[in-house]
């Protein structure tokens, strides 16, 4: 065992994330919360940066454990360029008495150690351990607004179903060794290679992979274990929904690819038609049941399992191509999700009418949140008006965002496997997803409603224009994404 | 419809089915091997186990049998009541506990798991070497710099 | 070059509108669409009336690979097929600003900056070489008309413009299936993926593919057109919108739909248009008796017009199945036809309302007393989309007719009915608001002046020229017919 120091300059990403997050817990103790928010932001660009120094080479770290790629870089970008823009949305934090500015930026960091490590993992323990670091984070962050009975309701329901679903993940992972005797992602592969062509028993094999899968989907939110996303997004503060729908999301399918392309494509045609009913089964509770919900941000819940749905058609259409077109959509889906929970945020704050009108908030529902509250939006508030429909558009998939773009390559990649009638549901699905999606363009532009010219903050403004801005950028120019892959 | 059939068939659904199929089949020679291997041993040889099972369970039966039987019974209000130590009750059993009371509970466990990471340590000291020693200060170090987070939060202070 | 410019030229001009102030919105996007129509013009009289595309434009866009593959293309250029809709585009959208020059419209900058966005997409939409960059500009279009007739709209506008939307977007995102399957076929036959539609039109599928490739292309336009089963959404939405949203529905949009038959399911699929064009055929027909009699029965002016709208393009749509030269040249110069007639019908529906605040028929009357100008256009333009000889409608429907019967004796009849219904409907409508006894709410009704009177002179010019001279048009258009009619056999 030798400490050999560019073992340590490695996965730099990793380190200085667990040293700035332990360094804003001491920041912590400064009586003034102004520093919290530009120090975490620069620690992130910090890591950003630091993640991007390997690029073109593949180097595999820390004895074979996780693997740095250019694929695994961009999925690290995504999350890092997602999280930064979830922070930049979080001023109002300094202001609020019951927060915990500090701890919530460090815990954000943790979780991005968990979420690198489930991205660019080797070896089975690592995706356990990141999935862990991840999940915990987010228990912990789902019940931060702890004077909110929905909030505590939340953490508690993820955490238990998470703990449960953990448990299966780790039991598949112990038959999976127990059947190939690795935890090795290729070691696995090579053994269902070898094994299929062998013909002899798998049983611990499927049974494992098939346990492993459930968890992962879990984490992901695919239906049918789905149960506990749209009470958790709900209950969660708006920033940490956000948070969730889009780092854990992206980092869950970067998983998922991996184990799938690496570990399993030898037994393709065993998991394919399981995957494919999971696909289409989290396209059709996703969207349809989207389209009852009154309040926004249970129906973004709900549209966060539709999106599972879409990029599962990536994993089921299994190939190169799948590589680049889930990576693109996370980040299609990333931009535009935390573009429109930002608005929700500035909306629903805008709105302290309703603790007046509704009494006690916190075991009424949130109507501040609800599709009404976006009336007559854009009256006032253009440019709030643009981003959200921006957002919306991307989300539905129309041409001219990266929404469609992430479609495209997703749909393509499932056209080479010749699952056309996958393709199908999908796009009814995404119809039904343009009815739930225009509601609030509906309601911003169309109807009539009071609401102020609310107060943006610059910094928070910058950050919503720069979303959009990149949203139809990707959308015009999808190159200037694809070239990097 | 036959296209319908053609696109399953393009993505391999023969082969799956043959495979569910042979899964199935796995399935029934996996259980089958249970049984043939609890064959190699005798009947006889679970008499132990046995005895020591239902010595266990008689003893709890019989105990539970005779002290309801032999002992007398009455009943009056003050009886009925539950107590403890012998002083009233005072309000509900799931009365809030102080959260400090978890806090050090935890801390408690935290530390202590942590510290079992030194044995290893202290065993191969001499072979482990600077490294290991390097290694081992950096991991101290993030566990002090919990514990003076820990400290400067004011967790320990009972007040 | 000059096919990029009449993408973006709009473009720019709606931005410059968008920022512009309420007072000069009107006169900035007027000059704009001048602009664009110049543009047009230019490429109308040195357009070479040969079977190549011209005036193009090419770049990378996406998914441009190492191993060959052209991927999805920024490519477009105009040849015969693409010709008339372009010219139609450029020539309508001022007309439709001019037409609005009296009327005020609440924030004016975002209207016209819409309708100029509009333009661009349907610009695009015509000139487009690439499969996705049709399907881009064919969804990019949806999006301003959407928010103009929701914004600007009558009563029900939010629940019928949304029906509008779902449908269309339903409908395009079949279409986006099938490109998906193209694009993905074409390394059979070129080693390397191409999204470019001339590769499309080599693949060589199998009749089963084709057909549901057809089905697919086929709902897609056949929503927008509209043709009989999806046409529900239409009359409420033509009713709902403010006119100007109308016009560029039912003047331009529509032609979207039919231009797609054209160029994308004909050469594309000419197996699946075998098995299935007279299934599609039989759908147009219907669709043209079916409108022809509901317009019969209307009482709404707009609403009536809208009717007819359906019933034509039921014609345009049977004269495409027909693929015969005669069809698909009639539907090109009737597409041009439509246009123009259509638009200023709305425009006179929209004046009538103007003036007298109805357009119910029973309550007009007796206009043609003192209002000489508007007597005049509206019957020239009335005869034009009844096709009268010597009119623009008379060359489309002429050559659309002979190209269905030449298909089927029967069906030609059926469809033949469209010029007796026409006549009907739109001669009773001439009658009732015209003619009799002047209504109270018609009485002080004023003759047009003015931008109006422009307007529908421009108009009337327009199915003069392409009445007496169609020979202007038609030259430009037959050699890419004829190049396109080698891919349908």
């Amino acid at each position: 065992m030798t400490f050999q120091t560019y073992d340590c300059l490695q996965m730099l990403p990793i380190i200085l994330l667990s040293l700035s997050g332990i360094a804003l817990l001491f920041l912590g103790f400064q009586k003034s919360r102004a520093l919290l928010l530009p120090a975490t932001l620069l620690f992130l660009v910090i890591a950003f940066v630091a993640n991007f120094l390997d690029w073109g080479k593949t180097y595999m770290y820390f004895r074979d454990m996780l693997l740095v790629n250019n694929l695994a870089m961009i999925f690290t970008g995504v999350v890092l360029l997602s999280t930064f823009m979830v922070v930049s949305l979080s001023g109002s934090l300094a202001d609020d008495e019951d927060a915990q500015p500090a701890e919530y930026y460090a815990i954000l960091l943790f979780s991005l150690v968990g979420a690198i490590m489930m991205i660019g993992f080797e070896n089975l323990i690592m995706l356990f351990v990141g999935v862990e670091i991840l999940s915990v984070a987010m228990y912990i962050l789902t019940g931060s607004d702890k004077r909110n009975l929905r909030s505590n309701e939340a953490a508690l329901k993820y955490f238990l179903m998470g703990a449960f679903a953990t448990g299966i993940l780790l039991f598949g992972i112990a038959l999976l060794y127990g059947a190939t005797g690795s935890f090795v992602l290729s070691g696995i592969g090579n053994y269902a290679h070898s094994a299929t062509n062998a013909g002899g028993s798998m049983l611990l094999f499927y049974v494992g992979m098939f346990m492993l899968l459930i968890g992962m989907l879990f984490k992901v939110s695919a239906a049918p274990f789905h149960f506990w996303t749209p009470d958790v997004y709900d209950g969660a503060p708006s920033l940490f929904t956000a948070y969730m729908s889009t780092v854990v999301k992206t980092a869950g399918f970067a998983a998922l690819l991996r184990i799938l392309s690496v570990s399993f494509s030898g037994v393709y045609d065993f998991w394919w038609v399981a995957m494919a009913v999971v696909t289409v089964l989290t396209l059709l509770i996703g969207n349809i049941t989207a389209v009852y919900q009154a309040s926004f941000k249970r129906m973004m819940a709900y549209s966060s399992i539709s999106h599972a749905g879409y990029l599962l058609i990536g994993l089921v259409g299994l190939s190169q191509a799948s590589k680049p077109a889930i990576a693109f959509y996370s980040l299609a889906y990333s931009l535009s999700t935390i573009a429109a929970f930002g608005v929700l945020m500035l909306v629903a704050r805008n709105r302290p009418l309703n603790a007046a009108v509704f009494g006690d908030q916190t075991t009424l529902a949130r109507t501040d949140e609800h599709y009404d509250a976006f009336n007559g939006l854009a009256r006032k508030n253009p440019l709030l008006g643009f981003v959200m429909a921006v957002s919306m558009l991307s989300l539905a998939g129309i041409p001219l965002t990266a929404g469609f773009w992430g479609k495209f390559m997703v749909f393509s990649a499932a056209a080479d496997r010749g699952a056309v009638w996958l393709l199908v549901v999908a796009v009814l699905m995404s119809a039904v997803g343009i009815y739930y999606y225009f509601r609030v363009v509906i309601a911003m532009y169309f109807r009539e409603g009071q609401t102020d010219t609310i107060r943006v903050a610059p910094f928070y403004r910058i950050v919503l224009i720069a979303a959009t801005v990149l949203t139809l950028a990707l959308g015009l120019l999808p190159n200037l994404f694809q070239g990097l892959i | 419809m036959e296209g319908f059939f053609m696109a399953f068939y393009r993505m391999g659904w023969h082969r799956t089915a043959a495979n569910y199929v042979r899964f199935i089949a796995n399935l029934r020679s996996f259980l089958s091997l249970l049984s043939m291997n609890t064959a190699s041993y005798l009947p006889s040889d679970y008499i132990p186990i046995f005895i020591q099972l239902s010595l266990a369970l008689g003893f709890i039966v019989v105990t539970m049998l005779v002290t309801h039987n032999i002992g007398p019974k009455r009943h009056s209000v003050k009886k009925d009541d539950p107590f403890e130590c012998g002083i009233p009750t005072q309000g509900d059993a799931r009365a809030p506990i102080s959260i400090k009371y978890f806090l050090v509970a935890i801390l408690f466990v935290l530390f202590d798991v942590e510290v079992i990471f030194m044995y290893p340590w202290a065993v191969n000291f001499m072979q482990l070497g600077q490294e290991g020693f390097i290694q081992m200060v950096l991991f101290m170090g993030l566990l002090l710099a919990g514990f003076y987070y820990v400290i400067r939060k004011g967790v320990l202070k009972w007040e | 070059m000059l096919t990029l410019f009449l993408i973006l030229f709009p473009i720019v001009a709606a931005t410059a509108v968008l920022f512009s102030t309420d007072t000069i919105a009107k006169t900035a996007a007027l000059i704009g669409a001048i602009g664009e129509l110049v543009i047009v013009g230019v490429v109308f009289f040195t357009f070479v009336a040969n079977d190549q595309y011209q005036f193009g434009f090419d770049y990378a866009w996406f998914g441009a690979a190492t191993n060959g593959s052209s991927g999805v293309r920024l490519s477009g250029a105009i040849d015969g097929i693409s010709l008339l809709p372009v010219v139609l585009t450029g020539l309508v959208t001022p007309l439709i600003i001019l037409s609005t020059f009296k009327q005020t419209y609440t924030r004016p900058t975002s209207f016209y900056a819409l309708i100029l966005f509009m333009q661009a997409a349907l610009m695009g939409v015509f000139v487009a070489r690439d499969g996705f960059l049709f399907y881009f500009f064919f969804e990019a279009a949806l999006i301003p008309i959407y928010f103009l007739a929701a914004m600007w709209g009558g009563e029900n506008r939010i629940a019928v413009t949304f029906k509008f939307f779902v449908y269309t977007i339903f409908g395009s995102l079949l279409m986006l299936v099938a490109l998906v399957y193209l694009y993905r076929q074409t390394p059979l036959v070129s080693g390397a993926h191409s999204a470019a539609i001339a590769d499309f039109y080599a693949l060589n599928l199998s009749a089963k593919a084709q057909g549901w490739v057809f089905w697919a292309f086929f709902i897609a336009f056949a929503v927008k057109m509209p043709l009989f089963p999806f046409h529900t959404w239409q009359p409420d939405t033509y009713v709902e919108s403010p006119t100007p949203a109308t016009m560029l529905l039912a003047g331009i949009m529509l032609k979207m739909g039919v231009y797609g038959l054209i160029r994308l399911i004909l050469p594309i699929v000419p197996e699946g248009v075998n098995i299935w064009g007279s299934t599609a055929m039989i759908l147009a027909v219907i669709g043209i008796v079916y409108g022809a009699i509901i317009a019969v029965r209307q009482r709404d002016m707009k609403r009536l017009i809208a009717y007819s709208s359906f019933s034509h393009v039921g014609l345009m749509a049977a004269g495409v199945f027909s693929r015969s030269e005669m069809g698909l040249q009639g539907a090109l110069i009737q597409m041009l036809a439509h246009g123009v007639n259509v638009v200023g019908l709305f425009f006179i529906a929209e004046l009538i309302l103007q003036r007298t605040g109805t357009r119910q028929l029973d309550q007009l009357g007796g206009i043609t007393r003192n209002t000489p100008r508007l007597t005049v256009y509206f019957m020239i333009i009335l005869l034009g989309s009844v096709a009268l000889p010597l009119t623009n409608g008379f060359v489309g429907e002429f050559l659309l007719l002979s190209g269905v019967y030449g298909y089927n004796h029967y069906i030609g009849l059926a469809a033949g009915l469209t010029i007796i219904f026409g006549a009907v409907y739109m001669l009773r409508m001439y009658q009732k608001s015209m003619f009799g006894q002047p209504a109270p709410r018609t009485a002080t009704f004023v003759d047009l002046a003015g931008s109006d009177s422009y307007v529908l002179l421009i108009l009337c010019v327009f199915v003069f020229w392409m009445g007496l001279y169609p020979a202007s048009f038609l030259k430009l258009t037959e050699p890419a017919v004829l190049n396109l009619m080698q891919f349908i056999k």
